[in-house]
């Protein structure tokens, strides 16, 4: 068995990341309306919407790719998109993963807002657009800690991946997966070479994010 | 340093705290097999009798055949049971296991959709079949993974002419093990190198069928290797002679021409070492 050429680990590299951050943008453009709506409201039915989303946290990334897989085969409630085993299938697993994050670790920032926050907002007449924008500076510190929670959540989830990708060489195979295929084939050497692609790979993303996160303090 | 050293041994104290139960009667044999040996089931109907015949209990490692045979260069297994007969020949000649002893044996199946795009089913050998596949350019899930199985995918492309890293368009490679790579072989409509006994385990939830002849080179040889008694534990290397001694008693032989019978209604192995044998 040859090692793997330069073009190919960045072929694997470039593919980790053509899934891992369209799933990061879905599931934040779903994740963050939904997070600032539970974590700024008080409504019936809160404290179990609240309660599945931290359930949701800590869903075993496996479980989520089994159930995906169920969707998604042949003979399933979507098996006609026929996405099973190709990129779509990874990145619908991925943002079911990092949804859940997002929402929390959101909701959880609003929440953390003095009590008193928004009235002092409304009580200097700012428009209702303008309080978004308040809303999204004043939580910047927890949107960021989402951001890199959900990211580090799916670039490093290898379970999911393999059960719906399928770890299809040229096709679904990521770094997390190459991992583990050359571990199980005794190639230690190949998997410890990726792995530290990968390793780069989040302290590079977790250290751009949190040079903005930081950037705006004073 | 000497700070991460302190570190370090305070974490693997705690670790080994937590682990104290399992510990004590850790790894009384490390068993390395191959995938497609535990997704047959067969350890599991064995080693409970040979734990009963012998106090011995087995730890079983399940990885492809090439990681298997590596763990055994290495001296990180006791024991092997694979199915690459000629990386098992190479590790014996390099001295790292002493004899290898054939213990049973199935046959690889060329599996594909009921269909048959590319014409397996008139193949007029295995080899033939791997022709028809890629001049077809017909879909191909590949283990890609240097098991057994993988390498007797490239022997016989090699057998056909082909040249093994050849590539046409609808050629897979999935470096997953033998059960998911059937399933990728099922979802795409796909052809795939298959042992027999994972393949029947699959075969109604894949809907693919059996398309090739049973044929000498599509036999499957299994094997124990003990490795080298030299780098074991005397205790060690005593427990992988009682297991190959195990493997190759008429009782045990027996069981493994029975095993599979109630599940799939035909034996998944055939023993070699039994005497009269029974037809296939």
């Amino acid at each position: 068995m040859s090692p793997p050429s330069i073009g190919l680990l960045i072929e694997i590299t470039a593919r980790t990341l053509a899934v891992c951050l369209p799933a990061l943008v879905i599931a934040l453009a779903i994740g963050l309306p939904i997070g600032i709506a539970i974590g700024g409201r008080r409504f019936k039915g809160r404290v179990p919407l609240v309660s599945l989303v931290n359930t949701g946290m800590g869903a075993p990334p496996v479980v989520v790719g089994l159930l995906v897989y169920f969707a998604l085969e042949r003979n399933g409630p979507f098996g006609e998109l026929s996405w099973l085993y190709s990129p779509q299938a990874m990145i619908l697993a991925q943002v079911v993963i990092a949804l859940p994050l997002v929402v929390g670790i959101t909701l959880a920032a609003v929440g953390a807002l003095d009590e008193d926050w928004d009235l002092q907002v409304r009580t200097l007449g700012v428009p209702k657009r303008w309080r978004l924008w308040l809303l999204l500076r004043e939580i910047r510190l927890g949107l960021l800690a989402a951001v890199i929670t959900a990211l580090g959540g799916i670039l490093s989830e290898v379970g999911a991946v393999m059960a719906v990708g399928g770890n299809l060489e040229g096709e679904t195979r990521v770094l997390t997966t190459a991992i583990l295929m050359y571990t199980q084939m005794g190639e230690l050497e190949i998997a410890l070479g990726l792995a530290a692609i990968l390793v780069g790979l989040m302290l590079v993303l977790a250290g751009l994010l949190t040079a903005v996160q930081q950037s705006g303090r004073s | 340093m000497i700070r991460i050293r302190f570190f370090f041994v305070l974490i693997a104290a705690l670790v080994q705290l937590a682990c104290a139960e399992k510990a004590a009667d850790e790894g009384d044999l490390l068993l390395v097999t191959t995938t497609s040996v535990r997704d047959s089931g067969l350890l599991g109907a064995l080693l409970p009798v040979f734990e009963e015949q012998t106090g011995v209990r087995a730890q079983v490692i399940a990885v492809g055949s090439g990681a298997a045979l590596r763990m055994g260069s290495d001296a990180n297994a006791d024991v092997l049971l694979t199915h690459a007969p000629e990386g098992e020949e190479k590790l014996v000649a390099s001295g790292a296991a002493v004899s290898r002893s054939p213990i049973m044996e199935n046959y690889f199946v060329i599996a594909g959709p009921p269909e048959d795009p590319a014409g397996v089913r008139s193949a007029t050998s295995p080899a033939d079949a791997m022709r028809r596949i890629a001049a077809a350019s017909a879909r191909f899930v590949s283990r890609g993974d240097d098991s057994g199985t993988h390498r007797r995918e490239i022997a016989l492309m090699k057998e056909a002419g082909l040249d093994p890293d050849a590539r046409w368009p609808g050629f897979l490679s999935s470096g997953a093990g033998m059960g998911q790579s059937l399933q990728i072989a099922g979802e795409k409509r796909a052809y795939v190198l298959s042992d027999i006994g994972t393949f029947l385990a699959f075969q109604k939830r894949i809907e693919l069928e059996a398309l090739s002849q049973p044929g000498p080179s599509l036999r499957n040889v299994y094997s124990v290797l003990r490795v080298d008694p030299a780098r074991l534990a005397p205790e060690r290397a005593e427990r992988a002679k009682q297991f190959e001694a195990f493997m190759l008693a008429a009782e045990t032989q027996q069981m493994i021409a029975e095993f599979g019978r109630e599940r799939f209604g035909r034996p998944l192995f055939r023993p070699l070492h039994l005497e009269p044998q029974p037809a296939p």
